[in-house]
């Protein structure tokens, strides 16, 4: 418990050393965030020109798909947020750098999250709060303590989701397996397929997105349970997945780690 | 310069794969969102079918006409070596144009065997008019490069250009209606929509496939309208660009 303690309090200087260093070129961090929230914007903007026209979505209305989409983005942004810089990991263990991680007393995960601070992913946040905040008006949910404190959990369940597998993914790098491309592909299914209602993709597309990989807790199920579309008595339990995921995905994290082989020079 | 662009599009082989993969996905998505909101109410204007065949070759059409020769130039302003292509002896803007189709090109030949599964998972139709298609597409795409030369030119004013590129094709892949066809824009955002060039990109030669747009020729006048304009606008900026050059370290 101590030493996670420590961890987290050097996390904290270590990010907060690195927001300073963005400050330092701020124009570009603010375009970097507008980047962000304009990429995001552009997305739901798609959704609002067909919603005008087609006022519904699989039974879903504007309002609700609005929620979804803005779940599933806020997750994203808090997973992405402090894990974008473990996306740097090819080239940090093929310039030899990684040597240098594990020679420090400190966790080389943390040491390698802490390198970089995610600054488009604010403008992801922006979007997404922004969309969640709106939408959560004009559905026609009634509020209570115990359903906000849900959509808590089923944000922090769903940035686990996608922290999981990202994480697994970059760990492979440590063997030299070079997942980049792979991880833009499955980042860009849990954003193409993570915001709208699973039903419209229909049959073997929907089993898998549920079970294969699981892109349907994210935001979908949890989305569901809030808007009263979904009568299973399991899925309130839905953001516990993202707790058992990253306890899987930090194993093998540490798996890969104790097979690193460094470049050597 | 064709050359260059041509192998260079050919070596990332594995980054384009990826890409193919993910243009499938974005079909399919497409495919499915449009099915289930034509469900809900029957089409109005457009039947499904030709809808259907339209979003596919429209993104097939940003696939296949997406432009890297910013983001070349942009690297080559800032690392300094933009001198060696200024000191040859072809202009500048040629050789850069050049090596945009030919990059085109090799994306054309690694595209060619995902076109069938493309087409499979969305949908097509036969042309309603062909040699219209054909025309609007390569007005659309000189539009396009042209575009794209004129934020690389840009770097000789701002040095730095990544987020000025990928805000224009953030906002060029919307407004070329490459995910709604621009008939579905609604009020303002419609009328903006006529207004910019994008639409030459994705939505009018698509629309002209499907038979929305049946007559070209007010079409082609205006993109050809635009390819001049645009063109005009390249030779000014080239000649009061050459005249700042400030070359990065030395």
């Amino acid at each position: 418990m101590v030493e996670v303690l420590r961890a987290l309090r050097l996390y904290v200087l270590l990010q907060r050393a690195s927001a300073r260093g963005a400050m330092q070129y701020r124009l570009n961090t603010v375009i970097g965030i507008l980047c962000g929230a304009v990429w995001q914007g552009t997305g739901f903007a798609f959704v609002w020109v067909v919603m005008t026209t087609f006022p519904s979505l699989a039974g879903w209305g504007l309002a609700e798909i609005a929620f979804l989409y803005g779940l599933r983005l806020t997750a994203h942004a808090l997973a992405m947020i402090p894990m974008i810089s473990v996306n740097d990991i090819q080239w940090v263990v093929r310039e030899g750098e990684f040597d240098r991680f594990l020679l420090r007393p400190l966790n080389p995960l943390v040491q390698l999250m802490g390198n970089r601070m995610g600054i488009a992913q604010f403008g992801d946040l922006l979007v997404g709060v922004t969309l969640l905040a709106v939408a959560a008006q004009h559905a026609h949910v009634r509020w209570d303590v115990w359903l906000v404190a849900f959509c808590l959990a089923a944000i922090a369940g769903g940035a686990l989701i996608e922290a999981a597998f990202f994480l697994a993914l970059c760990s492979l790098a440590l063997r030299m397996i070079d997942t980049f491309q792979l991880r833009v592909f499955v980042d860009d299914v849990f954003s193409k397929f993570g915001s709208y209602p699973m039903k419209i993709f229909g049959g073997v597309v929907e089993w898998v997105l549920t079970f294969a990989l699981p892109v349907a807790f994210v935001a979908y199920v949890p989305a569901s349970v809030v808007l009263g579309k979904l009568d299973s008595p399991w899925a309130p339990a839905a953001p516990v997945l993202g707790a058992g995921l990253i306890v899987l995905a930090y194993r093998i994290w540490r798996r890969q780690l104790d097979h690193y082989q460094s470049v050597g020079h | 310069m064709i050359r260059i662009g041509f192998r260079l599009a050919l070596a990332y082989r594995s980054n384009i794969l990826i890409t193919c993969v993910t243009l499938v996905a974005q079909v399919f998505l497409l495919r499915m969102i449009w099915t289930s909101v034509y469900g809900a109410r029957p089409a109005a204007g457009l039947p499904l079918e030709a809808l259907l065949a339209y979003l596919t070759l429209a993104n097939l059409q940003a696939f296949a006409t997406h432009t890297i020769v910013v983001s070349t130039a942009h690297h080559r302003i800032r690392v300094g070596t933009v001198f060696f292509d200024l000191a040859r002896p072809v202009g500048y803007l040629r050789q850069l144009a050049s090596f945009q189709v030919g990059n085109t090109l090799g994306g054309l030949c690694l595209l060619a065997p995902v076109v069938p599964v493309v087409l499979l998972v969305g949908s097509i139709t036969a042309p309603a008019d062909g040699p219209g298609y054909l025309l609007t597409l390569v007005l659309g795409y000189v539009i396009a490069v042209e575009l794209a030369l004129l934020i690389s030119l840009a770097g000789f004013w701002m040095t730095e250009t990544s987020a000025v590129a990928l805000f224009h094709r953030l906002v060029s892949q919307f407004f070329a209606g490459t995910m709604v066809p621009l008939t579905y824009f609604p009020g303002f955002l419609g009328v903006l929509a006529e207004a910019l060039p994008f639409k030459y990109l994705g939505y009018v030669p698509a629309a002209v496939y499907v038979g929305q747009i049946s007559d070209v020729s007010g079409a082609v006048a205006i993109a050809v309208a635009w390819v001049v304009g645009l063109a005009g606008l390249l030779v000014l900026t080239w000649s009061r660009a050459r005249r700042r050059v400030v070359i990065q370290g030395g």
